[in-house]
């Protein structure tokens, strides 16, 4: 089961970048905002579906939970719009790299502080050294990236 | 003027992270497919009003596009909702770090043979050493 399990979120990631693939595409003709906006549409009349066939929480309690919880919605909204933005500069793999980074970090520091009720995970001389991996990997994608844009344009 | 992009798909992951944590919060709540149609529902609710003030771009397009352009909203629904399914059997640890090394892999090999549109990129030495680094931080993470 596990590794089923395993593989079944290997396709989630794939689905992630076809997804910033595809939405870098479109959004060339139809622009940031919309491709965002078409995104989220279909995105939410796929889970009204979803949720009708499958939901067994309570939408409904979104009245009474502490509004903070809420404001995510606007981090959701930044995400999208910033990674439709980034794809026709740089390409898919520097956008996904570099978004992963920034994800690991913030995950680091929020788990450091314990912050939003999370579980508190120190930051440890195995995560400075993962830190400093991630800068490695950023600096060969961007020198990567830019020895295949010289070589296509050469 | 690349590195500006660089800082948003930098920010976009921070962002993230944010999300991820407080969403973690709400689905405790109201459910966890409940938490994702709430982003999903709200954030067409935003994006419809920056739309009408600030878009620029040709929403109609929609209409004209090749379908496969369309599918972008449906993927995002299969990736979040693999991770709802997998955490709860195999752990967070195990489910981002596979999730993470299918978007790398996936992404190097769109992007070299140009697939879905993107810009074709063909996959060096510098690229498979960036993925080396990502996956060396992953496992010293987790």
């Amino acid at each position: 089961m596990g590794i089923l399990m395993i593989l079944f979120t290997f396709l989630g990631g794939i689905t992630l970048s076809a997804q910033s693939a595809i939405n870098g595409t479109f959004s060339r003709k139809a622009g940031t905002i919309e491709t965002t906006l078409l995104t989220f549409l279909t995105g939410t009349m796929f889970l009204a579906i979803f949720i009708l066939f499958f939901g067994n929480g309570n939408v409904f309690a979104i009245l009474e939970v502490p509004k903070w919880q809420l404001s995510a919605v606007f981090l959701g909204v930044l995400f999208l719009l910033f990674i439709i933005a980034a794809v026709p500069k740089i390409g898919v793999i520097a956008t996904n790299i570099t978004v992963i980074i920034g994800q690991l970090v913030i995950g680091i520091v929020i788990d450091n502080f314990g912050w939003f009720n999370s579980l508190v995970i120190p930051l440890d001389m195995k995560r400075y050294f993962a830190l400093l991996f991630m800068i490695i990997a950023l600096y060969f994608i961007y020198r990567g990236n830019k020895r295949a844009s010289e070589e296509t344009t050469a | 003027m690349r590195y500006i992009s660089y800082i948003l798909a930098l920010l976009a992951g921070a962002a993230l992270s944010f999300e991820g944590a407080i969403y973690g919060e709400l689905g405790k709540t109201i459910g966890k497919l409940e938490t994702s149609f709430y982003n999903f529902f709200v954030g067409s609710i935003i994006l419809g009003l920056l739309w009408l003030f600030f878009g620029k771009g040709k929403l109609s397009y929609a209409v004209e596009a090749p379908k496969w352009t369309l599918l972008g909203g449906v993927l995002g629904v299969v990736y979040l909702t693999s991770i709802v399914i997998s955490v709860p059997f195999v752990g967070v640890g195990i489910t981002m770090v596979a999730v993470i090394i299918g978007q790398l892999a996936m992404s190097m090999i769109v992007e070299h043979y140009g697939w879905l549109g993107s810009k074709k990129s063909r996959i060096n030495k510098e690229k498979i050493l960036a993925i080396i680094s990502m996956v060396i931080a992953l496992v010293l993470v987790y």
